[in-house]
């Protein structure tokens, strides 16, 4: 379930951490031969229970997607192949809501998002992964310690500080905190630059790399496929969010596409307008990009996401 | 020159400090200083229109006796005490499967994970959709059986079933850690406990489980601080603007109240006393966790 | 040692910056004038209103030409959330002016986020003897006005003519002037499959309507002053006891809830259409509803009735305010006066009756809390016609005359609250009714004791 708070959402999202340079850049593992079931009613039985999983996870999204093309008055009706297939309601969610500005504003949140916080974990994490200072021990327990602050031990205070800047009811306190880093991708980041060969740096400082030319054009490079983890996972967090949206976007035209579809809800819901098939129809639409996403990056972020409990 | 390397990073603390000021910058701003801010605003009466006015501990003092406080707490706590145990036994028998699924496994994987990418706004919206008691898809599956089922959206006793229920299609990425666990239990040792005469159910709880116990840790522990502050799907079906005479009562987690009491009725000053227990009550079931690891979890090798 | 540095420093920062003052008593609006026949400019934000129909857009483009070209009018969409309002305001950013529900304006009142309207009801000469007693007495606190009031919401009993046929009632059965007669019909009305309710019999509308049904029974929620909560009084428990023993008869408050939530409430597949719904009190503007998209719909209509047989009927509605620190109080004041003054409702009930005739439906009449505007409309709507309809707009004007209202008081909302929790518990089945008021009573009259002495101080 989501929580209050990215800070303190931790494995919540499938928290991905990819802890070494072999995780991220993985060999094939052998396949575990001798753990398939023996019998031949033993491998019946678990396809038949494969399939059927399959089905209850999967069938929700057929049926929001089917939903979305039945008229308003079919909607509930369960069926899987729409009795009228129309395509009305995707024109007429245009006309209800402000759509196209929902999504604009999303994309420009999440991109945002997702870059400044990318960026500056890693900028982070390679602070605390190549060089030994005093206090380092104790910055980066901090670090960790941070994580397991709930997000609403400092949500109004954010909220009053955003409040003061005057940029309360913008798009702006929806993504600026991540200039400064999430703990979380700085530890995992951390993580990957420490198994990276130190000698490789070593050379480049030896022939008068600076240390940002280090950084810049050695080390981040070959963080790739950790970035990119980093990257889907709060390109995800970014888009879905919902308690941000609630407390500092007023105006419709200023929605990010979850809130939108909050507020959809409640106006055409249950002791609304009674407008369900738009409400569907918002759903999909909101949906769309992540199954997208995920089937973009499903390697990453599988991988990501497995590497967390064992790892971690 | 192998010498020369590690005097340099030693000499090298002013460039790491530049390296990780943005942190800093971030953690005096948005975590210590919002911490501190909320500690004092706790003992205040503040609305955002008017200033704040100093009132000790009275926030404290309405918490103790307000008794939608403590609806919200048992309501939260009950839900994480049957979301978590659901979520982790569903998690490990789709793990369990998959690890037996062979060539299709990336396939069966896909088909678990991908509810896992469905934002929480809309697992909202499917939860009154499918879950509805006259006419969703979930009682319409359940009266093929001739189980007539509850009125899991208005019924107060269905309401946190309704949302464990639809918490656990979001399990993927438990499923997705727990088989990462299954695939690093050796073969040697569940071949040796078969040649013992260990029979499936045997290998699994004394062999299996103990192996892959620090991901089932991982798991219940990130599960739970979730679960404590769960939010967005129960707020999305049962509350909000358009919702306010239908609110129900039996999904008013604590987040949700915390939101309510700060961000709808501005009462800052209070939400902030909330904020502070919360804090409290997630920091102990934290600590407990850690103590109750010490004796169940079983790490291998020369982990910390 | 440089992390706590920074930490200070950003506490002194923000400290300095301002970070928890109050927003409100900043700006001040001392040097507003406001005059009917001035020059006005700039734009015009409003919270809360919706142009959805012709009501409300032939009144909106009569206050835009008053307006003149110089001022924008624009509005954000959607029912007024009560959040986004408070922390436009807070922010220092309001909109110039917000439309809310009348027992909403003592609480935005009492918080300070909306000022009174003396000057601007002088200046722009808006005529506040035409408006309904009742309705302008829940917008004014120490003889001060905050709000201009709109619309008037009054309740009908509707009901399905030819499910009270088949089960041998009259609408006088489901009417509320005899209990026992309404949890009788209820009985009969109802259908169950199974385990499962089909059709709901009689719907009591709670929490919303407990008003309703504790003055039936000759109670109030709230003293006359506003000042006392009487929500413990023993013909509240009774009244609260009737409207949920109805639930009770038909498998409890969830299962009504999850068949109403089923049917299409504003489209043709609403549950007098679907024949799903016996009976219940519901808002006057629903006939117009329903007249317009179920015109065939079996219906039957009459007043609310208390035990005496007497109409009766909980006046509620809307209201103009002027936020604190509104950015054009002035052209905010003058929209207020245009939509409510008696031409402009004329004329948008002209515009309703021209649409009506060229779908072939009916107008249905409408509400609002401007009498004299009232007395004209009623004049084109048909009363004494032999259709249903007209039996409606009939009792939605007798139902008119026999209102009640909510005192105002400062903690309007919060009073609500109170009592609507406390309710939806009984409907939970997790508390008695009178165990339910009682605990609401405490909550109610302490919501009402912070607030008005936070009132009387100033």
């Amino acid at each position: 379930m989501s929580t209050l708070d990215r800070a303190g959402q931790v494995g919540d999202t499938g928290s991905p951490i990819v802890p070494d340079a072999t995780a991220a850049r993985p060999t094939p593992r052998p396949r575990p031969q001798a753990s398939r079931p023996r019998g031949r009613t033993g491998r019946v039985v678990v396809g038949a229970l494969l399939v059927l999983f399959t089905i209850a996870f999967v069938y929700p999204f057929v049926w929001l997607v089917s939903a979305s093309l039945k008229p308003r008055s079919d909607v509930f009706d369960n069926r899987l192949i729409p009795e009228t297939l129309t395509f009305d309601n995707y024109i007429e969610v245009w006309n209800a809501a402000p759509m196209a500005a929902w999504l604009l504003n999303t994309a420009f949140v999440t991109v945002m998002a997702t870059i400044t916080v990318t960026m500056s974990s890693a900028l982070v994490a390679w602070g605390f992964a190549r060089y030994r200072f005093r206090g380092r021990n104790l910055l980066f327990g901090l670090v960790l310690a941070s994580m397991m602050i709930p997000g609403a031990a400092t949500m109004i205070p954010t909220y009053l500080i955003w409040d003061s800047l005057g940029m309360v009811g913008t798009l702006t306190p929806l993504w600026a905190g991540n200039v400064f880093g999430t703990a979380f991708y700085i530890f995992l980041l951390r993580q990957f630059f420490l198994g990276l060969p130190t000698e490789l740096f070593d050379a480049a400082e030896m022939d008068g790399a600076g240390h940002w030319r280090v950084f810049w054009h050695i080390a981040l490079p070959l963080t790739r496929p950790a970035l990119v983890v980093v990257a889907l996972f709060e390109f995800q967090a970014a888009w879905t969010d919902l308690m941000r949206g609630l407390i500092y976007l007023r105006d419709r035209e200023d929605f990010t596409v979850p809130r939108g579809l909050k507020s959809m809800l409640d106006q055409f819901g249950f002791g609304g307008e009674w407008h369900w098939e738009l409400v569907v129809t918002a759903s999909v639409i909101t949906t769309v990009p992540m199954i997208v996403v995920f089937f973009l990056g499903q390697k990453q972020i599988i991988q990501g996401v497995a590497s967390t409990g064992t790892k971690g | 020159m192998s010498v020369a390397a590690p005097a340099r990073r030693r000499s090298s603390g002013r460039v790491a400090l530049l390296f990780i000021s943005p942190w800093l910058i971030g953690f005096a701003v948005f975590m210590a200083y919002p911490v501190l801010y909320t500690v004092y605003l706790s003992l205040t009466d503040y609305d955002v229109i008017n200033d704040p006015t100093f009132v000790g501990l009275d926030n404290y003092r309405e918490l103790m006796g307000d008794e939608k406080v403590v609806l919200a707490m048992r309501n939260t706590f009950v839900y994480t005490a049957m979301a978590v145990p659901a979520q982790l036994a569903i998690s490990l028998a789709l793990a369990l499967l998959l690890q037996r699924a062979g060539r299709a496994a990336g396939f069966f994987r896909t088909a678990f994970f991908l509810p896992k990418m469905t934002p929480p706004v809309a697992v909202g919206v499917l939860l009154l959709l499918l879950l509805n008691g006259q006419s969703g898809l979930v009682n319409e599956f359940l009266a093929w059986f001739g189980i007539d089922g509850p009125n899991w959206t208005t019924d107060a006793a269905w309401v946190k079933p309704g949302l464990v229920l639809m918490s656990l299609w979001t399990v993927g990425s438990s499923v997705i850690i727990l088989l990462a666990a299954l695939q690093e239990v050796p073969e040697e040792l569940l071949d040796a406990a078969r040649v013992d005469g260990a029979g499936w159910w045997k290998r699994l709880w004394h062999v299996v489980l103990p192996i892959i116990s620090p991901a089932i840790y991982f798991i219940v522990v990130v599960d739970t601080i979730a679960s404590l502050q769960s939010f967005t799907e129960a707020y999305t079906a049962f509350f909000g603007a358009g919702n306010t005479t239908y609110s129900n009562d039996a999904a008013l987690f604590y987040a949700i109240y915390l939101f309510q009491q700060a961000f709808e009725f501005l009462h800052m000053g209070y939400a902030s006393a909330l904020a502070m227990l919360l804090f409290l009550v997630v920091m102990l079931v934290t600590a407990l966790q850690v103590l109750l690891s010490r004796r169940l979890v079983h790490y291998t090798g020369d982990r910390a | 040692m440089r992390l706590s540095q920074m930490a200070v420093a950003a506490l002194a920062a923000c400290l300095l910056a301002g970070c928890a003052q109050g927003t409100g008593d900043s700006e001040e609006t001392t040097d507003v004038s406001f005059d009917s026949s001035a020059e006005l400019s700039g734009e015009v934000e409003v919270m809360g209103f919706g142009a959805g129909d012709e009501i409300a857009t032939v009144r909106l483009d009569r206050a835009e030409e008053a307006l003149g070209a110089d001022v924008d009018v624009t509005l954000v969409e959607g029912d007024l959330d009560i959040q986004q309002f408070l922390s436009s305001v807070a922010s220092g950013e309001p909109p110039a002016l917000v439309y809310a529900e009348r027992s909403q304006i003592g609480t935005f009142a009492s918080r300070g986020a909306v000022v009174p309207l003396t000057d601007c009801i002088e200046g722009e000469g808006i005529d506040t003897s035409v408006f309904r007693e009742s309705a302008l007495g829940e917008v004014t606190f120490d003889d001060e006005v905050y709000g201009i009031p709109e619309f008037n919401v009054v309740q009908l009993t509707q009901a399905n003519a030819d499910l009270l046929e088949q089960s041998g009632h009259t609408i006088e059965d489901v009417n509320g002037s005899d209990w026992d007669a309404v949890l009788a019909a209820n009985q009969d009305l109802m259908k169950v499959e199974g385990n499962n309710l089909t059709t709901i019999g009689y719907d009591s509308k709670l929490p919303e309507f407990l008003p309703l049904w504790a003055k039936a029974n000759g109670a109030d929620l709230i003293s006359e002053d506003g000042r006392t909560a009487q929500l413990d009084d023993p013909a509240v428990v009774e009244a609260l006891e009737f409207a949920v023993s109805v639930y009770d008869a038909q498998g409890g408050f969830g299962e009504v809830k999850a068949l109403r939530d089923s049917a299409d409430f504003f489209g043709d597949g609403n549950q007098f259409a679907s024949g799903t719904l016996g009976a219940m009190p519901m808002e006057q503007w629903y006939v117009s509803v329903l007249n317009d998209v179920s015109p065939d719909a079996p219906m039957a209509f009459d007043t609310v009735r208390d035990l005496q047989g007497e109409p009766l009927a909980w006046a509620s509605g809307s209201a103009w305010a002027i936020p604190k620190g509104s950015p054009n109080p002035e052209a905010a004041c003058r929209m207020a006066r245009v939509m409510t003054e008696t031409d402009s409702w004329i004329a948008a009930a002209e515009e309703r009756v021209r649409l009506r005739e060229e779908s072939g439906g009916l107008f249905t009449g409408i509400l609002t809390a401007n009498e004299e505007a009232d007395e004209a409309v009623r004049e084109m709507a048909p009363t004494d016609g032999d259709s249903v309809w007209s039996e409606a707009v009939a009792a939605m004007y007798e139902a008119n005359e026999h209102t009640f209202a909510m005192p105002a008081n400062p903690a309007g909302d919060e009073f609500e609250q109170a009592w609507q929790d406390e309710v939806n518990k009984v409907l939970n089945g997790d508390k008695e009714p009178a165990e339910a008021l009682a605990d609401a009573q405490a909550t109610a009259q302490e919501a009402l004791d912070e607030a008005w002495a936070s009132w009387d101080e100033k």
